[in-house]
């Protein structure tokens, strides 16, 4: 027993090396907030909680529960029919749709939101438009907790449309054909083979779909409907607890790993599939005229649910209030904006690189599987996050505070909490796996012979990655940071915590005109991170065209 | 000694499979090797081993008497100075040809020079502005070989060479890749699954079965005494002679040993040691063979057979020389 354990001993002394060591470095920073929060579970929370578990937590849990089964199936169904119609069949408007398709992406959900409570508001769009046929209406009341299932599901639908159609244009058209020879038509097939064995892909993406839903803060917030992200802000701002908004993002956190681990048990049933490899492109199928238009019509719903009728809504709202613009503040927002995201996109990217290059060259199994943890950010709300870096900062603040006063005698002021190095150190904990994953998809292209080919040939980390790696990973590096940048821009609930007192993004401006009743005036920032997000969509979109 | 490998292990999965078990071997500077396995047998562990781009869990492995792997100490891949040449090339597609073979030469000076010396070696001369995907599979090949060769490494290992060509290729490039390592004198080491590979190329094979060495020797030992059935029916179809059957030959064991002949080894209709009347039972013809089930007493043996048999019986016989005794 010993002598095994001096073994086990030797062996890691043997492969620790720096890279191992960056490893785990990397990987604490990133971990921070998520377990500084898992063990304040055991300091107790505030004075409200009481209060807060007997009256408001069985709403919160029963709430949530609801929104997100509601736009599970919701999804699902928006999803996976646009995905399988897109790929099998030949349609009217099939080429522009299958990008539109993504597109509701760009619009971060709360915005989505306050578009639809204008359309259906008293007086709103469909009131003006039902008066030009002379037909009235009252209001049709969508701010509610179905409403907002609604509204969050065509926001949210690509993420299923997008997980589904990989899959269905590489590993249908054997199944597909496979169920022809045995005398079983098109819809059998898809609903006996195809259906049940994308389970997976499906899977992957609705659990997507359930973390934004658990990130949503504004869009819960607008329609009134209490959330557990809403009951953090609460206590937060409401109750001044910190600790019961720490002890419910506790809750939330131990929700969300539930959950990641039935997603990894179900990635692990994937390997049953057929490799990606040897299946052939889907084939396209022609139906009739009639046929064909009702497809485009199947397809077209969710774009212009999920995509046109908000952004209409927006521009008409932009339109009235375009005298009203305080260009001027306009103008610094947007810059501030654009600024904070390009700083946390570069942070993000390289932090992805870093772990990725010591992950290669780590030779220690444990270092790489404990690294793994430095990507599940993403599966953390925005509001969790904020409150585990802003806890621990504030005790480093203070702490700085305290030793600055006793060594120099003078007073300094908050270092990490509000400033831009929390916000931005916040975001690269959130959104490290967004950079990630393009990264190690494209590591993959780049494949472990090369770097070991670049290694068998004298040379070492740092050159490999220079005269490698790097020149290869460009495209993946570009769109890595064009996904951090894009949801950084979206941030809503982190931001609202962390943002420093003078610093402004458009998600803030228009959230908080919204809060304020002044929806009309929350159009134009609207807009704005619409098009930050529409734009870069179009390219990458390009950019895998030509791969 | 070039290379001396003590008592090599590495375990997966906490040890629940052996991927290498136990091996020990060494290497003679200038020679040529092959290690032969099926798959899973280690043989790519035992070259990732060498190079250094994994480390043993027992065992040492020296180079040139210096230490490079140990339990406790391991030697980084980019000092060892081992050639490898990938099974799929790994050539860097965003560098041409003279790029790819500059990759590795550290001295500065020569650099040209060592890349011409490369280019003429592996007659490819020309070719030093084409990128990866411009060349065809036996250009990239011998890319891959002139670029591991440049930083004139102590000792080369190439895995699994041949196995993207077909097969007309494979053997004009086997030829070649033969004489190119000739010439340079360098160490090297093949990890091939093909027994007739193995053979061709190499001074020495390694075989290996499950993680353990099964027998290190030159090709014809391996032929003509292996050390193992299993050696030798992955060289050659095996017919196993059971007592009852060397009987009905008129062969009389002297031991309690196992007994196997090589269906080529059977003759027909030919005077030979033993021999024995057998009924043909099937025939299917194989191209430069008729593979022929005969049946000798109740016993089903598979021999070749040069032409179709034309009649019901034959009179098969062999040699005493030709037994494998186990």
């Amino acid at each position: 027993m010993q002598n095994r354990f001096r073994q086990y001993f030797q062996k890691n002394r043997r492969d620790f090396n720096r890279w191992s060591a960056s490893a785990l470095i990397i990987t604490l920073f990133i971990g921070t907030p998520p377990i500084f929060i898992f063990f304040k579970l055991f300091a107790g929370p505030g004075e409200s909680w009481g209060a807060i578990a007997q009256y408001l937590l069985p709403k919160y849990v029963q709430n949530s529960l609801y929104i997100a089964i509601a736009c599970s199936i919701l999804t699902i169904l928006f999803g996976v029919s646009s995905a399988w119609l897109s790929t099998r069949y030949e349609f009217p408007g099939r080429k522009p749709l299958e990008w539109l398709l993504i597109l509701p992406l760009a619009i971060p959900s709360y915005i989505t939101a306050y578009a639809y409570a204008g359309i259906f508001d008293y007086g709103g769009s469909l009131t003006l438009l039902l008066r030009w046929f002379s037909l009235s209406i009252d209001k049709i009341d969508v701010m509610n907790i179905h409403g907002l299932s609604l509204v969050l599901s065509v926001s949210l639908y690509p993420y299923v449309y997008v997980a589904c159609r990989a899959f269905f244009q590489h590993q249908s058209q054997n199944l597909i054909e496979a169920s022809q020879v045995l005398g079983k038509n098109e819809t059998y097939g898809f609903f006996k083979l195809i259906l049940p064995i994308a389970r997976p892909a499906i899977v992957g993406g609705v659990i997507l779909v359930i973390m934004e839903v658990l990130n949503d803060y504004g869009a819960a917030k607008y329609y009134g409907v209490n959330t557990f992200t809403t009951g953090i802000f609460k206590s937060w701002f409401g109750y001044k607890e910190p600790e019961t908004a720490v002890y419910l993002a506790a809750l939330l956190l131990i929700i969300i790993f539930s959950l990641i681990l039935i997603e990894q048990g179900q990635r692990r049933r994937k390997r049953f599939v057929v490799d990606s490899k040897s299946g052939r492109q889907l084939e396209r199928v022609r139906p009739s005229l009639g046929k064909r238009w009702l497809i485009f019509a199947g397809v077209a719903l969710p774009v212009a649910l999920g995509f046109l009728f908000p952004v209409a809504q927006l521009v008409y709202w932009a339109v009235l209030n375009y005298s009203g613009i305080d260009w001027v503040d306009l103008n610094r927002v947007v810059l501030q904006s654009l600024t904070i995201a390009a700083v946390a996109a570069g942070c993000g990217v390289l932090a992805a690189l870093a772990l990725l290059v010591a992950g290669h060259w780590n030779r220690l199994g444990w270092v790489g599987k404990v690294s793994k943890f430095g990507i599940l950010g993403y599966a953390i709300p925005g509001a969790v996050i904020a409150v585990g870096v802003y806890m621990p900062g504030l005790y480093i603040d203070k702490w700085l505070i305290d030793v600055n006063r006793q060594l120099f005698s003078t007073e300094i002021g908050l270092f990490l909490t509000g400033t831009a190095i929390a916000l931005i150190y916040a975001y690269v904990v959130r959104f490290l796996a967004v950079a990630y994953n393009p990264l190690s998809a494209g590591k993959q292209n780049v494949q472990q012979a090369l770097l070991e080919a670049s290694q068998s040939l004298g040379k070492g980390a740092l050159h490999t990655l220079w005269k490698i790696e790097l020149p290869l990973l460009r495209p993946a590096l570009l769109g890595a940071f064009i996904l951090v940048f894009i949801d950084v821009m979206k941030e809503l609930p982190l931001t609202l915590i962390l943002k420093p007192y003078d610093v402004q993004t458009l998600a803030i401006e228009a959230y908080q005109y919204a809060s304020d009743e002044r929806i009309i005036e929350a159009a134009w920032p609207s807009l704005m991170i619409v098009l930050t997000g529409v734009l870069p969509v179009i390219f990458l979109n390009r950019l895998i065209r030509r791969d | 000694m070039l290379l001396t490998i003590n008592n090599l292990s590495k375990h997966y999965d906490r040890g629940k499979v052996k991927a290498l078990d136990d091996v020990s071997l060494q290497l003679e500077a200038g020679k040529a090797y092959s290690i032969l396995g099926e798959s899973g047998s280690g043989k790519t562990t035992l070259a990732r081993l060498i190079a250094g781009l994994e480390s043993p869990d027992r065992g040492k492995i020296y180079l040139n008497d210096d230490l490079i792997s140990s339990e406790s100490y391991h030697l980084p891949a980019e000092k060892r100075s081992i050639g490898f040449v990938f099974q799929h090339y790994a050539l860097f597609p965003h560098l041409n040809v003279t790029k790819n073979i500059e990759y590795g030469i550290s001295n500065l000076s020569n650099k040209t020079a060592v890349v011409n010396e490369m280019l003429h070696l592996v007659d490819l001369e020309g070719y030093g502005n084409r990128y990866p995907h411009e060349l065809s599979g036996g250009q990239q090949q011998r890319v891959a070989l002139a670029r591991a060769l440049a930083p004139k490494p102590r000792l080369i290992l190439l895995d699994e060479p041949f196995s993207n060509l077909d097969s007309s290729l494979r053997i004009d490039l086997r030829t070649e890749i033969f004489d190119i390592l000739q010439q340079t004198g360098v160490c090297s080491v093949f990890i091939t699954h093909n027994a007739e590979d193995a053979m061709a190329i190499a001074d020495e094979v390694i075989m290996l079965k499950d993680g353990r060495l099964l027998q290190q020797a030159s090709p014809e030992t391996l032929y003509q005494n292996p050390a193992t059935p299993y050696v030798a029916q992955l060289l050659d179809t095996l017919v196993e002679m059971p007592m009852a059957l060397l009987e009905q030959f008129g062969y009389a064991p002297t031991s309690t040993n196992h007994y196997f002949l090589r269906s080529h080894h059977f003759t027909y209709n030919q005077p030979s040691d033993y021999s024995a009347t057998a009924s043909v039972t099937n025939t299917t013809f194989m191209g430069q063979y008729y593979h022929t089930e005969v049946t000798v007493g109740d016993q089903v043996v598979s021999i070749h057979c040069s032409e179709k048999p034309t009649e019901n019986h034959l009179e098969v016989g062999w040699r005493e020389s030709d037994l494998l005794i186990f």
